[in-house]
């Protein structure tokens, strides 16, 4: 049976990709076309689409297996994998919430048991090398990541089993059970099909071969050599920028994918060492789609720059917003492990100054998307009741001092004569802290102070490096001063999403532990939400998965362990119409829906194709 | 001879001393920074995974590989052995690049910027300060005032005002990069054009605040050596006046030439401000970035050839004073 009978609205596949455009007729494979621009000659503007916000620092590496490649443009496996050089089985779409095939030849089923997903592999597809992709490389590549712990293999090898070619063209992956013989998870057997790249086995057993099996070399080869099943591969990559050029033999240009080549010849990007000179690059009309927060972006399309520079929505918040930075508390702080202190807090935050200053408003208010555990999709928000009386009642927008004040006041916690509230006998006194140079997030976190003193709770803030910052909240307990209340990020849209994001805001699985990069870095224990949260990834029935979200959300907002600060786009994105257009727009008439997310994300890679010249 | 042979081995002995605790305090000092740079790297690499135990067994990986899980003398005693097997080992930060082919890819963008940004920056500050020295009247009252703005303006600032006039308003140089952003490297003259062009704002951007430094220092250096009792005796002996100058400038100039060998010591620290400025490739931003990520092989191998250039431009000053300024030498050697 289909997946989509038995998992979250979010994750339901979707059989088969629309293209946009008319198909083209299939191309044999043949080796990769050498590219045709002359030595020393400009790349040709008109064939070049040009990025920033991505790559910050030299490309490391082109090695698949390496999570430290430094190579953006090439390399990120996660909720919306990057597809322009590996590829995935299925491309997420964070705007329907839907997994679509693009190695996978039509939806992915579960089997009668509800242990094992099947797939098939397009037969149009093949390596640059011009081989076919089969299931024995989808097989041979989990078993590398599990024999070489790679950042994947430590991932999924708690959710999946095993992965097997069942023939050339299916693949058979397992889920792992519980002692109970239940799927350990199948949200992130799910998730695995739209993250993990597909590695051809022959060039897999190559790097096996000149590294001797050893894994630390395994992962630190430079794979200069990778075989690849994408349409771009490494064109030039040195400290100040990296290209990428198409692979005209590219398979996706077969009538069962794309139908097309995608349009661009050559994508570049140039290394910028900070927002401002990407910016100054996006206004001299040499950067077509940016990636980087562009502070009040509005005015690059206004008077009297007047540039034709759009984002994907007209009017602010201009994106769509997928992670939700959070204010966390550190529940062994002096009288945080109190409701109302937390609640009051929360409730005074001038979150739209917070909007307005930290994100020049390219977030969502708090009145637009009221706060939950959803990101403000569309998808996301219909996974909880928010017509709920009782979820509206617990809603705040921030602002309310008075409200702040009477719920300590009536939790006894008063102001002493020096104005200061006290709890016991003691006065209230937090450091509110977040790394340095954040600075969106510092703006954040002076609000956060400014509201406690609003209130009578003496909040000052400070600021150390993120060096010192990640290596104190990952391991618990936490000083007794400097980080009672933090920001940590968040996930963001995704097809375990938002169980995942869920799961690391509230589940006591990941408090008080050292070595915690996953989340509740604040100490939150509450067993009736571990239980609703673990039950989720089992549940198939939609009711009740919309129902115990609901249940979560309502506990999230009654014991406010940690709070939203502001909404961000998985993916800034603001595009140049100097030389290209046809970029992704709220409306834009594409279906399934191209996301803003850099035309090189998950789904977002079919914006590729949809490109047109402004001059052609 | 005898004497400048003690003089030589004294300044030898010194330079050897100081190398030893500069070695040690270059990979001792790092590591005293609070923070865990694997926790970094762990962090990044643990953004989305959900599997606690998979995250942490990615950290011990990488632990294990830079072998912050060692006792620090025994971290040290391999960092020796290394170091004098020439291996800097890995980059953390950038791992798995090693740290000389981090070093080796921006250092020649620094060096070719830095260099002659340092030298024309001192030949022109110098001239102009002796020159309003000597001048004095209209001359002087111009130069001074604009030496000591230009010099006291901070070095982002000259950068952005210069980004702002030039690259913005009058788009005469292009704002950011190492070249064109549409062009590959290559031995063609439209590439070599462009380098030049894009060299100019970051050039300038140094030049113009080290030229009012160099300015003021040798002015009033000058000035001192002009109102010396040997100026005013050689004149009442009826020597010419562009013989005293010689002698003037040459003695004015001694502390500039130190100061001098100490910015080429340190230009390997690179421009930071200018490199952030105009995203201009080299070694100041890889060295803040490294200071950031607690990467501890890269901080120890750029300070280390800082200290090394700084000794040696030292050391090569120490010596060559012994020969030009005779009393020098005839002070240390006692």
């Amino acid at each position: 049976m289909l997946l989509g009978a038995c998992a979250p609205a979010a994750q339901a596949p979707t059989a088969a990709p629309a293209a946009t455009q008319a198909p083209a007729p299939t191309t044999a494979p043949a080796p990769t076309v050498e590219p045709t621009v002359a030595p020393g000659g400009p790349l040709p503007r008109n064939e070049t689409l040009y990025f920033n916000g991505q790559q910050w620092g030299s490309v490391v590496c082109w090695n698949p297996y390496s999570s430290s490649c430094n190579n953006a443009m090439a390399i990120a496996q996660q909720d919306n994998s990057r597809v322009l050089m590996f590829e995935t089985p299925y491309l997420y779409d964070m705007l329907d919430g839907k997994s679509y095939p693009l190695l996978a030849d039509g939806p992915y089923a579960w089997n009668d048991a509800h242990t094992d997903i099947t797939f098939k592999l397009k037969k149009a597809a093949h390596w640059s090398d011009g081989t076919p992709v089969t299931a024995d490389d989808v097989a041979y590549t989990w078993a590398t990541n599990i024999k070489y712990n790679t950042s994947q293999g430590a991932n999924f090898g708690a959710f999946i089993d095993s992965v097997t070619a069942v023939d050339p063209q299916t693949v058979d992956v397992k889920a792992k059970l519980d002692s109970n013989g239940q799927v350990v998870n199948p949200l992130e057997v799910v998730a695995w099909l739209d993250t993990d790249y597909v590695i051809q086995k022959a060039w897999t057993q190559k790097l096996e071969a000149r590294t001797g099996g050893d894994a630390t070399k395994l992962m630190a080869d430079t794979a200069d050599d990778v075989v690849y099943s994408g349409p771009y591969h490494k064109f030039f990559a040195d400290d100040t920028k990296v290209v990428l050029v198409r692979d005209d033999n590219y398979w996706g240009q077969d009538a069962s994918m794309f139908g097309k080549l995608p349009i661009p010849k050559y994508l570049a990007h140039e290394i910028y060492k900070d927002n401002a000179s990407g910016t100054a690059a996006l206004q001299a009309g040499e950067v077509d789609v940016s990636q980087q927060f562009n502070s009040n972006v509005q005015e690059l399309w206004q008077a009297p720059l007047n540039l034709p520079i759009s984002t994907y929505l007209p009017d602010a918040p201009y994106g769509i917003g997928a992670s939700i930075p959070t204010a966390y508390y550190n529940m062994a702080s002096y009288g945080l492990d109190q409701v109302a202190v937390r609640k009051a807090i929360a409730m005074a935050v001038d979150y739209d100054t917070i909007i307005a200053n930290a994100m020049t408003n390219q977030s969502a208010t708090f009145e637009q998307v009221p706060r939950s555990l959803m990101n403000p999709t569309a998808g996301e928000q219909a996974l909880y009741d928010s017509s709920d009386p009782s979820i509206k009642a617990l809603q705040w927008a921030g602002k309310d001092i008075d409200g702040a004040k009477k719920l300590l006041d009536d939790a006894g916690i008063k102001a002493g004569p020096d104005g200061w509230r006290y709890y016991n006998g003691k006065k209230l006194t937090y450091v509110a802290t977040c790394p340095n140079g954040w600075s969106d997030w510092q703006a954040a976190i002076e609000q956060v102070a400014a509201a406690g003193k609003a209130i009578g709770i003496d909040i000052t803030t400070n600021y150390p490096d993120w060096s010192v910052y990640q290596t104190v909240i990952t391991n618990w307990p936490l000083p007794t001063t400097g980080y009672d209340i933090f920001m940590m990020y968040n996930d963001g849209a995704g097809p375990a999403e938002p169980w995942s994001r869920t799961n690391k805001l509230l589940n006591s699985r990941y408090a008080k532990t050292k070595n915690n990069w996953n989340g509740d870095w604040g100490g939150y224990v509450n067993p009736a939400v571990d239980a609703l949260i673990n039950a989720i990834p089992a549940e198939t029935d939609p009711a009740k998965i919309k129902a115990d979200y609901t249940a979560i959300t309502k506990i999230y907002l009654t014991d406010v362990p940690s709070f939203s600060l502001m909404y961000r786009p998985q993916s800034f994105h603001t595009v140049n119409e100097i030389v290209w257009t046809g970029y992704p727009h709220q409306g834009d008439g594409t279906n399934p829906p191209v996301p803003p997310l850099d035309l090189m994300d998950g789904w977002s890679v079919a914006g590729l194709y949809n490109l047109k010249l402004v001059n052609p | 001879m005898k004497e400048y042979l003690k003089y030589f081995l004294n300044k030898l002995l010194w330079f050897l001393i100081t190398f030893i605790f500069a070695f040690i305090l270059n990979f001792i000092l790092p590591r005293l920074m609070p923070g865990d740079p694997v926790a970094g790297i762990v962090a990044r690499m643990a953004q989305g995974m959900t599997n606690t135990t998979g995250v942490q067994a990615i950290y011990q990986q990488y632990t294990q590989l830079f072998g912050t899980n060692k006792p620090i003398l025994e971290q040290f005693f391999i960092y020796v052995r290394n170091v004098f097997h020439g291996n800097f080992g890995f980059s953390f930060s950038q791992y798995p690049r090693t740290v000389a082919d981090v070093i080796r890819s921006s250092v020649w963008w620094t060096v070719c910027l830095q260099f002659p940004a340092i030298i024309v920056g001192w030949i022109i500050g110098n001239a102009l300060g002796a020159l309003a020295a000597y001048l004095k009247g209209g001359y002087d009252k111009v130069l001074l005032p604009i030496s000591i703005f230009v010099s006291n303006l901070p070095t982002f600032g000259m950068a952005i005002i210069l980004l702002v006039i030039f690259g913005v308003d009058l788009k005469w140089f292009p704002t950011s990069g190492g070249y064109g952003f549409d062009l590959i490297p290559s031995l063609s003259w439209k590439f070599m054009w462009s380098v030049i062009v894009h060299y100019q704002l970051p050039f300038w951007s140094i030049v113009l605040i080290a030229i009012g430094g160099q300015a003021i220092g040798m002015r009033s250096m000058s000035i001192y050596e002009l109102n010396a009792d040997y100026v005013k005796y050689s004149r009442f002996m009826g020597i010419k006046d562009r013989k005293i100058v010689g002698y003037v400038f040459r003695n004015a100039m001694l502390p500039q030439v130190t100061g001098l060998a100490l910015s080429i010591g340190t230009m390997v620290s690179g421009a930071l401000v200018a490199e952030i400025i105009f995203s201009y490739p080299g070694l100041g931003t890889t060295l803040l970035n490294a200071i950031t990520g607690g990467d501890y092989p890269l901080i120890s191998a750029i300070t280390l050839i800082i200290t090394l250039m700084v000794l040696m431009a030292m050391f090569l000053i120490e010596i060559i004073y012994g020969f030009i300024d005779p009393r020098i030498k005839a002070t240390q050697s006692e």
